[in-house]
């Protein structure tokens, strides 16, 4: 087998005395869209920040193609290639799109005077961009990020990962507080990202939604990848979501009883 | 969006309050006193108005991002204090203190800058601080006494900073050239250039910025020692001006300033900054001052009108920031 995207070896990372993370393996094959499930707790977050670069790994290995890499900052893992999109945070609301786009990374007109950015540049590109996540409205590059919708910001955070040549786009709860039509264009700008050769790493709560666009899933349990080779369409939801909670339809059957019991 | 009209965008812009804000100012003022549009009245309003519009177009930077600096009221008055004192004692010449005025207040700027971002303090507590040492400092070096300040007459470096001529009946300050020049540079910094889209960003959502590999610290020290140095740089032209260094200039000058800005639309929290709004703000203000005690008010009013005008421009912002939001 080919080396993947990235591969992530024996992590571990401890807050004081709790675990977040033991021995954890993971790995991100090319062109791949992963989906990473767990329940509350179970360390995906702390998993993803290791990835990019927000928090600091206590031991264990980061490869990217093979190579071994140390991410300091989050800047370290976007000179990588590693690209994260938290909901909302990523962009600033005051600034407009084509501002947020090339924010750090402003291209310069010359006569060089005081850093002058070409504007003009960076909207035609950012007007470029939109219609390609498929917004079709008629947006100005120049609105403010703080008037468009909830949809419409993932999928300018996802345009400037798209635009930037990530390998790697890591989209955390990018589906949460969306309308239906907004997510429907989440996913398909997924979809889309992986048929122009970037990886994905999914997180969601909503299992439907990860079902839909995924080629794999990995699942978490207290700080461990308890299954790393699940194939959406040769498994159920409900076999999933047995695997996260780590319970046997049996066992579950017994903690609900017990619920109403100790309720009644 | 696109097809709205001129007049519609203007209206839409921060700047416009503001802008019809002076225009009623100017136009009862002059109803009221015709000798308000005098030459000899205009010349008054410009000499000290461009002294505090130095230091407010600096804040205006760093207000957008994010921050902003108490302590140049206390520099205001404390660099003239420090060049005239070591001009009058022998040690330098005026123009070695002038240099060595700007660069204590460049150091003080870099103290307030690393104290807010590597100590993570806030700005209000660091300047705060920061205004008692220097005025203390003043305060101690000078005894409490004026300094000496007779002695600038012909030199070339006061005939470039406040060195006066006459445009037909308007006297004017060579300091008025300082103030469009420092105007017209810091604003295409923070609308044209990558360091303004930096500046907002800092202000906006730090996090996204620094995630984006943007330097947000140095940012916010380099915008701290500009304020300083624009802060220092206007107290001597104002020594100059007057001849006099008192350690007790520019007391409450702080305030005043940060009025000026965000009268003018540029936002508290930051992320948003307008020097054409803050140039309206300082006239705003230094026009009221002006010209309530041309028509009569007693001077000691003066507060009064201040504090209305901050409180229904900020009315006046906030309302059009929630049109502005949910209108779109």
């Amino acid at each position: 087998m080919a080396e993947p995207l990235v591969r992530m070896k024996n992590i571990r990372k401890s807050y004081g005395r709790v675990q977040a993370l033991v021995d954890t393996n993971f790995h991100v094959n090319e062109r791949e869209i992963v989906g990473l499930l767990g329940d509350n707790g179970a360390g995906k977050s702390t998993l993803i920040k290791v990835l990019s670069g927000a928090v600091p790994l206590t031991s264990g290995d980061i490869f990217i193609r093979g190579k071994k890499v140390d991410f300091r900052s989050t800047s370290d893992a976007i000179a990588h290639g590693i690209e994260t999109i938290y909901q909302d945070s990523a962009l600033v609301t005051q600034l407009s799109i084509a501002r947020n786009l090339f924010l750090g990374r402003e291209p310069i007109k010359p006569p060089r005077f005081l850093n002058r950015m070409d504007q003009e540049a960076m909207n035609v590109v950012a007007r470029d961009l939109l219609k390609q996540v498929g917004i079709s409205k008629n947006i100005p590059p120049t609105t403010p990020i703080g008037s468009l919708s909830g949809g419409e910001r993932q999928a300018v955070a996802i345009a400037r990962a798209m635009h930037f040549d990530s390998d790697l786009i890591i989209l955390d709860e990018p589906t949460n507080n969306l309308g239906v039509a907004e997510t429907q264009g989440v996913l398909s700008f997924v979809r889309s990202a992986r048929d122009s050769g970037h990886s994905c790493i999914f997180i969601a709560h909503n299992i439907h939604h990860v079902f839909q666009v995924v080629d794999r899933i990995v699942v978490m349990r207290r700080g461990k990848v308890v299954a790393d080779d699940i194939d959406p369409k040769n498994t159920s939801v409900a076999e999933v979501e047995r695997i996260i909670t780590g319970m046997s339809d049996e066992e579950i059957h017994e903690a609900i009883v017990q619920g109403k019991q100790s309720q009644g | 969006m696109e097809n709205r009209s001129i007049i519609q965008r203007s209206i839409a812009r921060p700047e416009f309050g503001p802008f019809v804000l002076l225009v009623a100012e100017l136009a009862v003022f002059w109803g009221l006193n015709h000798d308000f549009l005098s030459p000899q009245n205009i010349s008054n309003i410009l000499a000290f108005t461009v002294e505090l519009g130095l230091i407010a177009l600096a804040m205006t930077l760093l207000m957008t991002s994010g921050e902003f600096d108490l302590s140049v009221g206390s520099l205001f008055g404390f660099s003239p204090v420090l060049m005239w004192t070591l001009f009058n004692s022998g040690l330098t010449s005026l123009e070695a203190g002038f240099v060595l005025a700007l660069l204590v207040a460049a150091f003080i700027g870099l103290v307030n800058g690393w104290f807010v971002t590597r100590l993570k303090i806030p700005s209000f507590l660091v300047t705060l601080g920061m205004l008692l040492v220097v005025r203390g400092t003043a305060l101690f070096v000078t005894n409490g006494f004026p300094q000496r300040t007779w002695s600038a007459e012909g030199s070339w470096l006061a005939e470039a900073l406040v060195g006066d001529f006459f445009i037909g009946p308007f006297r004017i300050y060579m300091s008025l050239f300082w103030f469009i020049a420092a105007a017209i540079a810091l604003g295409y910094v923070l609308t044209q250039s990558r360091t303004g889209n930096w500046i907002q960003a800092a202000g906006g959502n730090p996090s996204a910025a620094r995630a984006r590999g943007v330097n947000v610290s140095g940012v916010k020290i380099g915008l701290f020692i500009l304020s300083s140095v624009m802060a220092s740089l206007a107290g001597i032209i104002s020594s100059l001006r007057t001849s006099a260094a008192n350690p007790n200039s520019g007391t409450g000058y702080e305030l005043e300033v940060i009025a000026m800005v965000v009268i003018g639309g540029t936002a508290l929290t930051g992320g948003r900054g307008t020097i054409i709004g803050t140039v309206l703000g300082i006239l705003i203000l230094r026009v009221m001052r002006n010209g309530i005690v041309l028509i009569g008010v007693p001077g000691l009013a003066y507060n009064i009108f201040i504090g209305a005008i901050i409180l229904g421009m900020m009315a006046l912002h906030s309302w059009l920031e929630r049109r502005h939001q949910t209108g779109t």
